[in-house]
This record gives C-alpha cells, structure tokens and sequence, in this order.
C-alpha cells in the first residue's frame, strides 16, 4: 500500500569512472548502496573480488569533521546575534557551493587558527584554576608572617599544618607545655574543618614535639618554591589572576571577531561531509583491478531517473523486481494529512516488506482520540496556531516538521472536542462573566457536558474502542484475504466480529432497540459455536481441536480488557475539565476588586499553562498507545529496515539542482 | 457526637484519602527524577525527553487531587454552604474515594520505577523514547481506571 515498492540494482562500472558515478548517485539520493558482506565470504566470488573501501580517508575526515564541530561550537557560543528558535538549513545551489568549496583553503587557515585560539584559551583557564586553587590554600595562612621559604633555622625547626576541627586547642597547648617550655604555638586561623597551626621548637626536641602533634592528628603542610609570606603570595597570585582574565579576555574578543567566518566554516563542514560518506560507501562495494560492482535498492518510481543517469555512463546495470518474499528495505509514502502520522508509526517500528504501513489507518483515530482526551477550544487553538505559524516561518525538516503538523491536526480535533463538549479554557468565560458582572452566562455544549453526563461518554468510548479495534481486525482481514487465506479472515476475524456484536447487543441491544438482544443471543451462540469449530483447526484429532476451540473462547477478555482500556478516552478528558475548573474557582477566591481580577488572571496563565502541558503529554502518550498496544496488536508487526539512500546529509546548507 | 459516624466528616476525609494519591506521584517523580539527572550528567541534551519521562508519574497526584475536588464540590465545601451529610452518605463518599488513593499511590510508585528505566533506556538510545513512554503508560491504565471508578461512584452518590 503506501510502502515504496523497491527495486533491487546492480551495477557493474569501470574504476576510473567510479568516484563520477558515485557522486550522480549521490545527486539523484535515491539508491540505497548495501553492504556486500555476503559476498566477500563466498567462495563463488570471492576469487574475483574483493572488498572496495578506504578506511583511512574516512578516518581523516572524521577527524577533520570533528575538529571544525568543536570550531563550531565555540564560534556558536560567542555569536551574540539573536539565534532563531530552530535552526534551519540555508538553501543555496549545487554550482555556488562547488564555487564556494574551491576557495576553502583559507576557511581551513581559519579553522586552524580559532582552533590554536581555543586551546590557548582552555590553558588560560586552566591556569586561572590553577592560581585560584593556590589563593584559596594560602588564605588561612594569610595572617602567618614568617616567610614561607623558612623552614629549620640552626638551632630550631619550624612546622606548620593542620589539625581537626574538634580537638581541643587547649588541650594540644597544655600537653605541648608539659614536655617543654622552649615551644612556641600559634594558632594561625580555623576553619569548619580544622585548625591551621604552627609550631616553633628547638631541633633536638624536634621528633618529641612530632610525637606529640602526631596524636592530635596532626598533618604537614608544605608551601613549595613559595617565598615571602603568605600574604605577599596572595597578592602575587591576584595580580596573575587579573593578568589572565585580561588574556582571556582578548582570545575572547578574537574568537568573537572570527564568528563572521562561521557560514564559511559551516560550508566546509558540510562538504567534508559529502566526501566522507562518499569515501564511506566504498565500504559497501566491492571491486576487481579495474572494475566496482554496486548492489543496492531503489524505489520503483525512479527506475527512469537512474536509468537516465547511467546510461551516461560505459555501465552494466541491471534493475530487477525483489525475489517473493524478499525483504526490502522500507520507505513511506502518504498523503499530506497521513504523513505526519507516520513519525508515530516511526517511533513504534517500521513495518516489514511483507506487512502494511499502518499510517493510514491509526491517523484519523490518533488524531480524534488525542482532541477526545485534552478537548477544549483554547488549548487545541494555541496548539493548532503555534504549530502553523512556527511551520510558516521556519523552513523545517524531518521529524520536527512532521510533529508539528501532527500537533497541527491533532489541535484542530482538541478544539473540535472542546466545541462538543463546551470547554473554552475549562469555564474559564462563565467564571470571568461570574466575577466581573455577577452573570449566570454559560457555553453551551454542542453535544454533551462529560462532567454532568459521564456514564454516556464512557459508552461512547467503548464504542469508539469497538471501532478501533474492528478496525484493526479489518487491516488482519485484508492481510489474509490478500495473502489468499480468505478462510482464515472468515473464520479469525468474522466470527469474532459476529460473536462480540452478538455479545454487545445481548447485553446492552434492549435498552436501544427493543427485541434486538434476542437476535444478539442467537447471534452469540451460532458464533460460539463457529468460533469453537474453527478455532482449533491447525490441531490434529477430533478432541484437541475441540479443545483449542473451546479455549479461544477466552480471548473474549482479551478483546474485554482492550475495550475496557478505551476507558482512558473519558478519565483524561474529565481531568483536563476538573483541573480546569479547580483553576476557575481558585481564581474567582479573590472576589470583585483589583485584587481579584489581578489574582483571577494570575491563577489563568499558570494554571492553564500548566493544565495543558500536562494533560497534553498525557494525550500524546495514551494516544500513542491506544495504537501501539490495542490496534496494532491486532494486526501489525514491525521490524522493517528504514530505507537508506546515498544522500548529502548536509547538516547546515540544503543543496539544490537549478538555480533560484 | 461520635466524629466517625459525622457524615460531613467522613466525606472530607475521603476527599483527603483521595489526594494522598500524591504521595505516590511524589515518590515515582522523584525516583524517575534520580535516574533523569544521572543521564543528563552524561549528556545535557537528553533534559527535554528525561523530563517528559519524569512527569509521567505525576498524574496520579492530578488524578487524585481531581478526586479530592469533585467531592468537596459536590458536598459544598467550596461554595461556602456545606451540605448536612447522613453518617451513611459521608461513608459513601469516603468508600468512593479508596480506589484512586490506594491504587494511586502504588501504580506512581511503580510507574515511576519504570519511567527511570525508561530514562535509561533514552540514555542509550534517544530514539526510543516512545517505548519508554508506552511502557510508562501501560502502569498508568490502573490509575485510570481506578480513577474512573472513583469518579463514577462518586458520581451516583445523592445528596
């Protein structure tokens, strides 16, 4: 369906035309180059060829790549200009960039100059540690006055250090003073931590005095080629300091004066790209001493496109349909309002070749299930308005453009919702009509207030769970019929499809219809007993099939509890109306005054703010996986391998073909 | 007057069993919170997606603060005149609220245990973080449904 079919491509070239031919592939970016690990093991080709590739130019270049991402970065970081708040790729044409490339080489003198200019400024601030480490040491030692170079003198040895915080000072002095009294003990400063102390003695009482410290926990601080006090080195030390923040200071400026060069810089980024993955994809061919083989996929819709290409070239090529059951590598393809979607169907996985891209069916579903569960008019038009006008503005790719859209459309159905359920900003008018003109004025519901009228909500999620879910069987169904099991649709997905109405309108068909839920009980016994017959019929001998029909009766809780997991569509709607009125009536707590109203609009923007981030995450995710887990499990399997063409993935310049 | 047999406040304290749903939200939050900052120790960039993750466990507290309110609303607390509760109507009310704040608490506890896995998986590979995010809400579906329960009792009680 809306998977790309692909087509399998070999080429066989001449080498010296190889690096040409590679680059067009490269311009067209549609043939996916796989790996041909296969073949460099078999013994049928492995006498002829060997494995094409050049390691080492693609190690240059990644080395090259990441030296100018760190220029980048840093340039990034001094650029004062206003960012914008996403980044975006510059358009520019294929022959300006070539133009532009030719003159690189000063760009890579430029690189090579911000990088020396980033590195003296890492040692700068290394040093700027380095010295503000050195001060903090010093400062306890400030008010200590003998120079630091002086250690043992003749006659009389000098400690200085640390003891803990929580000896007792007194204690250390009276014990000091009891074995000699030719000591002298000062203490210097203290700390949280400890006490800094020194100690003068005589040398022959040196190792006595130790021993004595030595108990107390006592540990040497030596200061190092430090000479003159401590106060004189810390003065030393902030003048170096200033000295260097002056340095940096001016490395800082010219960093800041090469930022102009960074659309220069960024295009050679982008180049050194393109040549990397190009010397990259080598590794996917294979070759002889005069010839390269290729192997990949394209989609079937450029099959001309390439053709085209080739024939430019002195080429065998061959373009064949994938063998059945053969494995393709996977891309998608949907309409404008599908696509989006698919970035759901991304994060789940991918399907598989032989499966179905399930986008088409799970959009409407995502779509009005995310509006059933935030609904309300304010917040699905904030979303709806800041998506359109944020996709106006900047020209966005990939992912983030499609999340956008998505959130785009899923507004849309939160305000839908919100008009059927009469929620603007909660009660957010009532309650300011309340508060400023004392008016019973209401919004009127277009179909029905969930707060008042619960119980029918939570029928109407199950109902819109049954549809789901069926749904999803009918996908399964189409799969078999497709496949050519139409027995296997009859029996796995019709009879269940039989037995649960059968069953629904058994149980609840009186209440709508008057009489209907005979028919339901007729209906739940012919399809039991269908789904009894049926069920087991890959079983062998009478009994176990029996068996097996008989047990998959019991999948009915299955299909009973992913019913009853549509629950959510109503407990994440009611939250996001109760939270919304706790908002409301928080903020008419200040009554009809300047306070008040002050007070009302505070209450507002915080707590509807706050309301919506919530309980749109919580719709993105329930959403998300009301798919994943009850309609995909119902049909779909991933394991797909995304499709991987040859492509500029140019990371600051969008390469275009003609002219603008 | 025997306080336990006072309906009104049988029912307040349903209202306040009710909210203690944010205990669990509390505890998951900061578990997933644990494991979010340990990531982006690693690598900043990945705040955003931790953050999501973190939050996920959050709603149990919404849930049932939600709870809490609907009953305070409907016995008139909030309006001003509080509503003369039969004992019974008062138990009703405490009965109706024992779903959301049991089931609240543990299911944030567990979802949050899971989150923080979720957040470690996002640190080893950003991409899947809709798993990590599935797997989160599959613990949430019981305060769902607890809180649905809660709500609809809530809702049949007449005062």
């Amino acid at each position: 369906m809306a998977i790309v079919k692909m087509n399998k491509i070999s080429i066989i070239g001449l080498n010296k035309e190889k690096s040409l031919l590679i680059k067009d592939i490269m311009d067209l970016g549609v043939v996916e180059i796989s790996s041909q690990d296969s073949k460099i093991t078999d013994p049928e080709w492995i006498n002829f060829v060997k494995r094409d590739g050049n390691e080492t130019e693609v190690l240059n270049y990644d080395a090259k790549i990441s030296k100018i991402n760190e220029v980048l970065a840093s340039l990034e970081k001094y650029d004062n200009s206003k960012k914008p708040l996403f980044s975006t790729r510059r358009t520019i044409t294929s022959v300006e960039f070539e133009q532009r490339i030719l003159s690189s080489a000063k760009t890579e003198e430029n690189v090579t100059q911000i990088l020396e200019l980033i590195k003296s400024l890492n040692e700068v601030s290394t040093e700027e540690n380095k010295t503000e480490t050195a001060i903090m040491s010093l400062k306890p030692w400030a008010m200590y006055d003998v120079p630091l170079d002086i250690g043992d003198t003749r006659y009389t040895s000098i400690f200085t250090g640390v003891v803990p915080n929580i000896i007792d000072i007194e204690k250390l002095t009276n014990d000091l003073e009891q074995k000699t009294d030719r000591c002298y003990f000062r203490k210097i400063s203290s700390d949280k931590d400890q006490h800094y102390i020194s100690i003068i003695c005589l040398s022959s009482e040196k190792d006595d005095v130790y021993e004595i410290l030595k108990q107390y926990g006592f540990n040497n601080v030596t200061f190092k080629d430090l000479e003159g006090t401590a106060a004189e080195n810390i003065v030393k030390y902030d003048q170096k300091l200033k000295e260097l923040s002056q340095k940096k200071e001016i490395i800082e400026k010219n960093i800041t004066g090469a930022v102009p060069y960074k659309e220069e810089i960024q295009l050679l980024y982008d180049h050194l790209v393109i040549e990397r993955d190009k010397n990259k994809i080598l590794g996917n061919m294979l070759k002889t001493d005069t010839t390269f083989y290729i192997e990949g996929w394209i989609p079937e819709n450029s099959k001309e496109k390439v053709e085209q290409a080739l024939n430019a070239y002195q080429c065998w090529y061959e373009i064949n349909q994938p063998e059945e059951g053969e494995q393709y590598p996977i891309a998608l393809s949907n309409n404008s309002f599908v696509q989006p979607f698919e970035s759901i169907t991304e994060l789940y996985s991918l399907p598989s070749s032989s499966n179905i891209d399930p986008t088409l069916f799970m959009a409407p579903f995502y779509c009005i299930f995310f509006g059933l569960m935030l609904a309300d008019v304010g917040y699905g038009l904030i979303m709806s308005i800041l998506c359109f006008s944020v996709l106006k503005k900047f020209k966005l790719e990939g992912t983030i453009q499609k999340m956008l859209k998505l959130f785009f459309y899923c507004g849309i159905s939160t305000a839908f919702w919100g008009v059927m359920f009469g929620s603007w900003f909660g009660d957010a008018i009532p309650a300011a009509a309340k508060l400023l003109f004392n008016s019973d004025f209401t919004i009127k519901p277009l179909w029905i207030n969930p707060m008042e009228e619960p119980m029918t909500l939570l029928v109407f999620s199950f109902v819109f769970g049954v549809i789901h879910l069926f749904a999803g069987m009918a996908v399964k169904a189409y799969m078999l019929i497709r496949d050519g099991n139409v027995l296997d649709a009859v029996f796995d997905i019709g009879f269940w499809y039989g037995f649960i109405i059968g069953l629904a309108l058994m149980l609840f068909g009186n209440a709508i219809i008057p009489g209907s839920g005979q028919i339901g009980k007729w209906m739940t016994i012919i399809f039991a007993v269908g789904l009894i017959l049926t069920q087991g019929r890959s079983k062998t001998g009478i009994v176990s099939k029996l068996i097996s029909g008989v047990l998959s009766l019991y999948n009915i809780t299955s299909y009973l509890s992913d019913i009853l997991s549509y629950s959510r569509l109503l407990a994440l709607g009611l939250a996001t109306g109760v939270v919304s009125s706790v908002v409301s009536i928080l903020g008419s707590m200040g009554g009809r005054n300047i306070f008040g109203i002050l007070l009302f609009v505070i209450a507002m923007l915080i707590g509807h703010s706050f309301n919506f981030a919530i309980n749109a995450l919580g719709a993105f995710v329930h959403a998300a996986r009301l798919q994943y887990v009850e309609f995909f499990g119902k049909f779909y399997e991933g394991g797909g391998e995304q499709f991987n063409p040859l492509i500029k993935k140019t990371k600051y310049n969008k390469i275009i073909k003609e002219e603008i | 007057m025997n306080i336990l047999t006072n309906g009104n406040f049988l029912a307040i304290l349903g209202a306040s069993v009710a909210a203690l749903a944010g205990i669990g939200s509390a505890i998951g939050v900061g578990i997933a919170g644990q494991a979010a900052a340990g990531v982006v120790a690693e690598d900043p960039k990945k705040f955003g997606s931790t953050l999501i993750l973190q939050a996920l466990p959050g709603t149990q507290g919404i849930y049932g603060l939600l709870i809490a309110f609907i009953i305070l609303n409907k016995i008139g607390l909030l309006g001003g005149g509080m509503a003369e509760l039969s004992a019974a109507q008062g138990g009703f009310f405490f009965a109706a609220s024992l779903p959301i704040g049991v089931v609240g608490i543990i299911s944030a506890i567990h979802q949050g245990k899971v989150a923080a896995s979720g957040i470690m998986l996002v640190g080893k590979r950003p991409e899947e973080i809709a798993k990590a995010m599935v797997y989160a809400a599959m613990v949430e579906t019981y305060a769902v449904l607890a809180l649905l329960i809660s709500f609809l009792m809530i809702n049949g009680i007449t005062i």
